[in-house]
């Protein structure tokens, strides 16, 4: 999977905009949008905000978990636990970056919240790691992902399910006549 | 969106090959130290350190692993392969000591795909040797997967140089993910760029027009 598919499916997302024109209920496959009046705040998926914003229609409410002080509680738990924890939103790294890019404008203090979203991401990818790495080490055969979110588990999963292919073939080999049966018709 | 336009057949490992993976080929032509058990009749040809029109029984000589694998048989001895020192007793206490610090591309640099492939001849230590394919392979993995996670935008030569061939696949898919996600991050992802079927397509037309 490619990161801009998951970033396709972040924008479906809702964020709350406040809009600067009016406008009656929408009615698209996804649901129904608005109505739009100017000044009343409305939930719209993430791709509608963002062109409504490139073309200064609106403005862009961040959502709630996007604020320093909740940022810098989740970074401090995230450092302190040897587990995952719960994210805010499971697309949190595409939200942030699209809103940061597109919309940095309506969110106060942008690049500290950009930071600390990175922080958090390296401790998690750190921690990913880790648990790969011991994942292999004793060769369990199931792991529990919980509170990972796809653009996560996107990073790595080419190479991990390439080496746990590896490893089993590896693993196989040491089950003699499992698979010998292919050499008596060579 | 990563296009490719050749995609190769991967390396079988263990056990089985893959007809037509490059690297099982490759490999396939690693040489292994064998014994005759039975005299080859004007075949001595193929052993060029005697003039003899055979080759008598007890010569200890070189053969590539495909043919050694098709005269190998269980019941009748035709010949008795040897080891290569990399399998060997002495050479396993060293991957078992620090799996990290051996150059596995200089002894291979099919390190895994051979040692699987001489399962088939039945001998004593072949318990002994998939076991000691399994913890190297696991005593390496954090390095593989930290150099291949974490080396963006620089020179990866250094890195790649004392892997086995299939570490290095391992690598490559590791790169992969994390030039993916870089470029995403940097934005990228979202300009367009020519599908790479249409720049080969005008490379083809070229070379038409020259000919």
């Amino acid at each position: 999977m490619d990161p801009s598919e998951v970033e396709f499916l972040a924008e479906k997302e809702l964020v709350k905009i406040i809009p600067n024109f009016s406008l009656d209920k929408i009615f698209l496959i996804g649901g129904d949008l608005g109505p739009f009046n100017p000044g009343l705040s409305v939930d719209v998926p993430l791709w509608l905000a963002l062109n409504l914003k490139q073309r200064q229609k609106c403005r862009i409410l961040p959502p709630d978990w996007m604020d320093v002080e909740k940022l810098e509680e989740m970074r401090a738990l995230e450092r302190k636990e040897d587990a995952f924890t719960p994210v805010p939103s499971l697309y949190y790294m595409e939200i942030t970056k699209l809103l940061l890019n597109h919309a940095s404008d309506n969110i106060p203090k942008a690049d500290e919240i950009r930071t600390l979203v990175k922080d958090i991401w390296d401790t998690r990818i750190a921690k990913l790691r880790l648990s790969a790495d011991s994942f292999i080490n004793q060769q369990e055969a199931h792991a529990q992902l919980d509170n990972l979110t796809l653009m996560e588990i996107n990073t790595t999963r080419e190479f991990l399910l390439d080496s746990l292919n590896f490893m089993f073939k590896l693993r196989s080999n040491l089950q003699p006549g499992s698979s010998k049966g292919q050499l008596t018709d060579y | 969106m990563s296009t490719q336009s050749y995609f190769p057949v991967p390396p079988g490992v263990g056990m089985e090959e893959n007809f037509l993976s490059l690297d099982d080929i490759l490999l396939s032509h690693e040489r292994l130290p064998v014994r005759t058990e039975c005299s080859f009749p004007r075949l001595g040809f193929l052993e060029r350190s005697s003039d003899a029109h055979d080759i008598p029984e007890g010569t200890k000589m070189e053969l590539p692993l495909w043919l050694s694998k098709g005269l190998y048989e269980r019941k009748r001895k035709v010949l008795s392969v040897d080891l290569p020192k990399v399998y060997k007793e002495g050479w396993r206490t060293v991957f078992t000591a620090d799996p990290c610090v051996v150059d596995l591309h200089k002894m291979g640099p099919y390190y895994y795909g051979l040692g699987s492939q001489i399962l088939h001849f039945d001998s004593p230590e072949n318990s002994d040797i998939a076991q000691a394919l399994l913890q190297t392979f696991i005593g390496r993995f954090r390095r593989t997967m930290d150099s291949s996670q974490n080396a963006y935008n620089e020179d990866t030569s250094a890195l790649v140089e004392r892997l086995d061939s299939l570490e290095k696949a391992l690598f490559r898919s590791g790169q992969n993910g994390l030039n993916s996600f870089q470029s995403w991050e940097k934005g990228q992802a979202s300009q367009l760029t020519a599908s790479s079927l249409v720049l080969n397509y005008r490379k083809r037309k070229l070379a038409d027009v020259q000919t």
